[in-house]
């Protein structure tokens, strides 16, 4: 997993599709169930946005990026 | 004219005044990002810290001090305008993703074209949000109500302004020929992009929250 241009693209897309819905629905149902919607959607992106992140940081600590301690006997 | 050579400490010479590399030794890197991508992953969290200041700010106003009607009467929001503009800064990040994906597989025009169209983009929804601003009929100065939604919207404002500098800077850049298809050769187009998707989705947010709600 990548964290790149096209990633933070993807990003855009969600939120747009995310935050589309929650117009449409805060305008059709009143403000008050469109911030309760939207305030679920938050949770919801925090908590996936908090597993990417880590699957993100897992995947960019290999164990080849590890410091060599060979070099720090010398 | 002749560049000087510092004599190097005693072991240090050798092989190393035949290598190219001129300066200070490059940094070590342990990870497999890049420090560029890095550095804008971690301002941006700084800036999602930012933002979210604002809004706990926005939401105490609104919600805890809880006025009789939001916007206070007779304000009103121009949510029309204010969409349009969202579209507008929606379909930037689609044309800066476009230049990415070009200078990705080499093609050159098809980068500077994506990106003087961002530019492009960013500067009329500035231009429209000065509009709006021109045109509310209150100031940063009305109410509570003012204070907040002139410091929301202007923060982002001033984030689209900085977005826009950094665009100037890589489309100079790329009219100069300095990006190629390489990932490491366009790194200054796609940090900005990076930093103008973070502009346009807090733009979600900040319309969705200011406007609609």
């Amino acid at each position: 997993m990548k964290f790149n241009e096209a990633a933070v693209f993807k990003w855009v897309l969600i939120f747009a599709v995310a935050g589309g819905s929650a117009i449409g629905l805060a305008l059709l149902a009143g403000g008050l169930v469109g911030a309760l919607y939207g305030l679920v959607l938050a949770i919801v992106g925090c908590v996936y946005g908090y597993r990417w992140t880590r699957e993100w940081w897992r995947g960019l600590k290999g164990p080849e990026d590890r410091p060599d301690d060979s070099d720090s006997s010398s | 004219m002749e560049s000087a050579s510092i004599p190097l400490p005693h072991g240090a010479g050798g092989h190393a005044a035949e290598h190219e590399h001129h300066g200070p030794p490059e940094a070590n890197q342990s990870s497999r990002i890049d420090r560029q991508t890095l550095g804008i992953l971690l301002f941006i969290i700084s800036e999602v810290m930012l933002f979210g200041s604002f809004f706990a700010s926005y939401f105490f106003l609104r919600v805890v001090v809880n006025p009789e009607s939001w916007p206070p009467h007779p304000f009103e929001l121009p949510v029309a305008v204010a969409g349009m503009n969202t579209a507008i800064l929606v379909s930037s990040s689609f044309t800066i993703h476009y230049a990415l994906e070009a200078i990705r597989r080499g093609n050159k025009t098809g980068m500077k074209l994506g990106l003087v169209l961002t530019w492009l983009l960013g500067l009329t929804f500035l231009f429209v949000q000065i509009n709006e601003y021109v045109h509310l009929g209150f100031s940063d100065r009305t109410e509570a109500f003012g204070t907040i939604f002139y410091s929301l919207t202007g923060l982002h404002g001033a984030h689209v302004f900085i977005g826009l500098c950094l665009l100037t800077a890589a489309t100079l850049r790329a009219f100069r020929g300095h990006f190629s298809k390489e990932p490491e050769k366009h790194l200054g187009v796609e940090v900005p992009g990076i930093y103008w998707h973070f502009v346009d989705i807090m733009w979600i947010v900040v319309f969705f929250t200011v406007y609609i709600l």
